[in-house]
């Protein structure tokens, strides 16, 4: 959680993570059996680092049979694209970060549990929550190798930086070097779908359901981040004026791309297969659902309270806001369970003085705060 | 004038001229939407973030993001300060294009723009009307090997338009302003293979300069030029035109110069037009290949900008010289009122575009826009020519209203005119309703295309073909004028068909004699004894 985003670390959060990693290890005894149980997922790519690929060609390792998590598609195309993994991982880790800010207030807060499921058995309920994984996920693999394409950190992408083959140039004076995004999003489809796709599942079978969802939400995902993606355009026509105009496309703050598949989440619809073996809604009165929006099978299991077969941690332990009403309030929060108040000392920066980077002049200001933890 | 081939042309072939024209607009349109790729593109790295270690920055380094020789650089700026680096030790470096690739001077023009990654922080969030201080050097290379050279450095300040799309609370800490593109540069010509763009933030309380500017994440460097193969094709339809407009144009006033008399106002207008539209479709730019010629787009906004004045006094002319008011006119003096506006305001505009472009030439960061005053008086400009051009459409719109009105008297007289006058007549009216209806079907066409390529994407797809929408309009648009002028320069060159005539003798009732009166004084139909007594003038000069 100690991203660039949070600069501003506060005593509250340093121990809500020191709760969190508590509740982690504890939770890491007691899933070993389940990490045997639980799918390995290329969200691992997250969690274990991803080394750049130079380092493999110096050290002549095959980088692709070392990364767990991935299914034979994904390792073939590991193969093809191997200049794509980090940037696949650092995808996956951003999506799981935006997961986490989004449902920080939620009995369930997308907490990672152990290094190859990543979220533990959670995820094999066909519930919301794994919608919203899905979805987040692939969006963020889509942002990250835009963002890489466009720095030209890729082989196969539009304006690489890497040597290629000698008649390039003359397609570049005809054409120009193509979509970052458009890029991201054909490779996050080709490489987040692979593990659906290759696998045949007994027609009408419930993993044959499964599968379909988890197309439709990683369809989803991808599309927000294309459908966010700001364009930008400059007018440089005679004397300035917009008889021309070139647009580009600007990829979207993350943050943005989390709210609107948080905002999809709010809106998921319930589906289950029908005899055609297509996904249908359970309830036909609503607006069946597009392309961009989440889908999901079953209901949401009880995050309340610790369940080893459904996968969920609980919430004893996590930290609630006494006065809130919602979520994150302690009443629902805790599950009716009651709270325990602490006092805590609260280190805050204060009276500072910026510069646009690099240089900050703080006070330190001190508080103390109420605390409620959960029972 | 009178007796333009228009009048003396058959139907039918008349016809096939129009059918021909209309093949040749629609090729046109296919030339771009089929051949040529889009017409501009983009690179938009984002820039390095180089670390300058040593201690007093002297200025004749150059920092590369990438490849032999590439600089220190930090990934995110929390390293910068873990590491206690500063901001004035940063050096945004961006290398234009992507190595693999080369800039070439097909790409006729390079317009440089940033834009600023700034997050928000609740205490270091940008102040209104904040300016960011900018210190750019540009180098170039035509080699790998090669030393950088310097192209262009400058400090400059651009204003920061920003807008927080969220409330300014905590929990919306770190997320991204929305912020205008920043201007930065603009080159009249890519005459070098590889361009280095050094680009620092200088910091100083003492100044105010880039203080309250927010904290900076990214800096992206976009660079828009024109397609190769969009210029090629370009430059082959210019190729192509020059002489064809050019043989009308010899062909049109060989024709005149064959008549007896000397050419009127109208036919002297119609051949400045040819002129104009010459002089916009000749290749120069064939020359900004070899040399590295960066006035070439101030020349380029020059010439269209003579054609569309000319373009525009032509309108009025030709409504002028079919009014059949019985006055005299022939004489561009007359027109002062309208071509007086026309002229104004073009020159509003010439002027406003040497302050923007010209101005260019000597530093390519220059914008007239990025000061308050720049931007007042740019916009009083374009006021004025505006104003020019609003008054010039209320008098041309006058007086087309007045020919049509004279021209729904006429027609009520025409079967009491004697046969001379009632085809002199006719032939007016047709000419004109003609002109109308095509100059019309043209403006509109334009408007047309120029509202659809704004707002739909430029690229279309119909099955398996692809057609590039702003190339079409582009190269439809050029074909269009260029079609507009031939067939105007063809059409309404004067005809020998009544030599022929009077040869022939089949009684159409026109003597030559008769014919040159009305040719001399197009309008003036009053009474024989004027007609002769002008025409005796006319013959004495």
């Amino acid at each position: 959680m100690q991203g660039p985003l949070c600069l501003r670390r506060t005593a509250e959060r340093s121990s809500m993570t020191g709760i969190l990693r508590l509740l982690l290890v504890t939770s890491l005894l007691s899933c070993w059996k389940q990490a045997l149980v639980g799918a390995n997922s290329w969200w691992s790519l997250a969690l274990n680092p991803v080394q750049r690929p130079e380092m493999y060609i110096i050290g002549a390792q095959p980088l692709c049979s070392q990364l767990t998590g991935l299914s034979p598609g994904q390792r073939k195309l590991c193969q093809l694209y191997q200049d794509h993994m980090v940037y696949i991982g650092e995808g996956a880790k951003t999506g799981i970060k935006e997961c986490q800010h989004q449902f920080k207030h939620r009995r369930w807060n997308c907490s990672t549990v152990d290094n190859n499921s990543v979220f533990g058995r959670v995820m094999q309920i066909g519930s919301r929550e794994a919608a919203f994984t899905y979805a987040i996920s692939a969006a963020g693999v889509v942002n990250a190798i835009s963002r890489a394409c466009r720095e030209g950190e890729l082989s196969t992408c539009g304006c690489s930086r890497t040597p290629r083959p000698k008649d390039l140039p003359r397609d570049w004076l005809w054409g120009g070097c193509g979509d970052n995004v458009e890029y991201g999003y054909r490779f996050a489809k080709e490489f987040v779908d692979a593990r659906e796709r290759e696998k045949n599942f007994p027609k009408g079978s419930e993993e044959q359901a499964r599968s379909l969802m988890n197309l439709q939400n990683n369809e989803a995902g991808r599309r927000a981040v294309y459908k966010l993606a700001d364009v930008a355009c400059k007018c440089h026509g005679v004397s300035g004026s917009c008889s021309l105009k070139t647009c580009w496309l600007q990829l979207a703050d993350f943050r943005k791309v989390g709210e609107y598949i948080k905002e999809k989440y709010d809106s998921a619809a319930s589906m289950r297969l029908n005899k055609r073996n297509k996904l249908e809604q359970v309830n036909q009165r609503f607006n069946p659902p597009t392309a961009e929006d989440l889908v999901y099978l079953d209901p949401s299991p009880d995050y309340c309270l610790y369940n080893e077969t459904t996968g969920s941690l609980g919430t004893h332990g996590r930290q609630c806001n006494k006065t809130s009403e919602g979520m994150d309030g302690c009443e629902l929060m805790c599950c009716g369970r009651g709270y325990d108040q602490f006092k805590t000392v609260q280190v805050e920066r204060c009276h500072c003085k910026f510069h646009w980077c690099c240089f900050v002049k703080c006070k330190k200001c001190t508080e103390i705060v109420d605390q409620y933890v959960c029972k | 004038m009178a007796g333009a081939i228009i009048e003396n042309m058959s139907t039918k072939k008349l016809c096939m001229v129009g059918v021909a024209l209309l093949l040749l607009q629609v090729l046109a349109f296919l030339v771009g939407g089929l051949i040529a790729p889009k017409p501009t593109s983009y690179v938009n790295p984002v820039a390095m973030k180089c670390v300058d270690i040593r201690k007093n920055h002297h200025s004749s380094k150059w920092f590369l993001p990438w490849g032999k020789g590439q600089c220190k650089s930090i990934q995110t700026f929390d390293e910068a300060t873990n590491g206690h680096i500063e901001a004035n030790d940063i050096v945004f470096a961006a290398h234009i294009p992507n190595s693999q690739f080369e800039m070439s001077p097909w790409f006729q023009f390079m317009l440089v723009v940033l834009q600023l990654d700034i997050a928000f922080k609740l205490n270091n969030y940008i102040e209104d009307n904040s300016m960011v201080n900018l210190n750019v050097s540009v180098a170039y290379r035509d080699d790998l090997k090669e030393e950088w050279k310097e192209l262009a450095s400058s400090m400059e300040q651009r204003k920061l338009n920003c807008i927080l799309p969220v409330e300014k609370t905590v929990a919306n800490e770190g997320r991204q302003y929305d912020c205008d593109v920043i201007p930065l540069m603009e080159l009249g010509s890519v005459s070098h293979k590889y361009y280095l763009f050094n680009i620092r933030l200088p910091v100083s309380e003492k100044k105010k300069s880039n203080i309250a500017i927010g904290e900076i994440r990214d800096l992206h460097v976009v660079c828009i030029f024109q397609n190769g193969g969009f210029t090629m094709v370009w430059f082959a339809m210019k190729t192509f035109l020059t002489p064809s407009i050019i043989i009308i144009m010899i062909w049109y006033w060989r024709r005149i110069t064959m008549m007896t008399r000397s050419p009127v106002l109208l036919e002297k207008v119609i051949f400045a037009l040819g002129f104009s539209m010459t002089f916009i479709n000749i290749p120069v730019e064939w020359f900004s290949i070899g040399y590295d010629w960066t006035w070439m787009l101030l020349f380029g906004d020059i010439r269209q900008g003579i054609f569309y004045a000319m373009l525009l006094s032509f309108w009025i002319i030709f409504c002028g010289e079919h009014m059949m008011d019985q006055t005299e006119r022939n004489r561009i003096s007359v027109y002062w009122k309208q071509v007086g506006p026309i002229a104004f305001g073009s020159c509003c505009l010439f002027i406003f575009d040497m302050c923007e472009r010209g101005v260019q030439l000597k530093n390519p960061f220059y914008s007239i826009w990025t000061t308050d005053v720049g931007a007042e008086i740019a916009m009083a400009f374009i006021i004025v020519a505006g104003i020019c051009a609003c008054l010039y459409f209320l008098f041309l719109c006058f007086m087309v209203y007045q020919v049509f009105r004279n021209i729904s008297g006429k027609q009520s007289n025409l079967p009491e005119m004697s046969k001379a006058r009632r085809l002199h007549y006719e032939g007016l009216i047709f000419r004109f309703k003609f002109l109308m209806i095509i100059t019309l079907a043209c403006a509109a066409l334009t408007v047309v295309f120029f509202i659809t390529t704004q707002i739909t994407e430029g690229n279309w797809k119909l099955g398996d073909l692809s057609i590039e929408l702003n190339s079409a309009f582009f190269t439809g648009i050029y074909g269009m004028w260029n079609l507009y002028v031939f067939a105007l320069m063809f059409l309404y060159a004067p005809s020998h068909k009544h030599y022929e005539d009077g040869h022939s003798n089949d009684g159409a009732g026109m003597s030559s004699g008769e014919e040159i009166q009305l040719t001399t004084t197009i309008t003036h139909i009053d009474g024989p004894t004027e007609v002769y007594r002008l025409a005796g003038k006319e013959a004495q000069e």
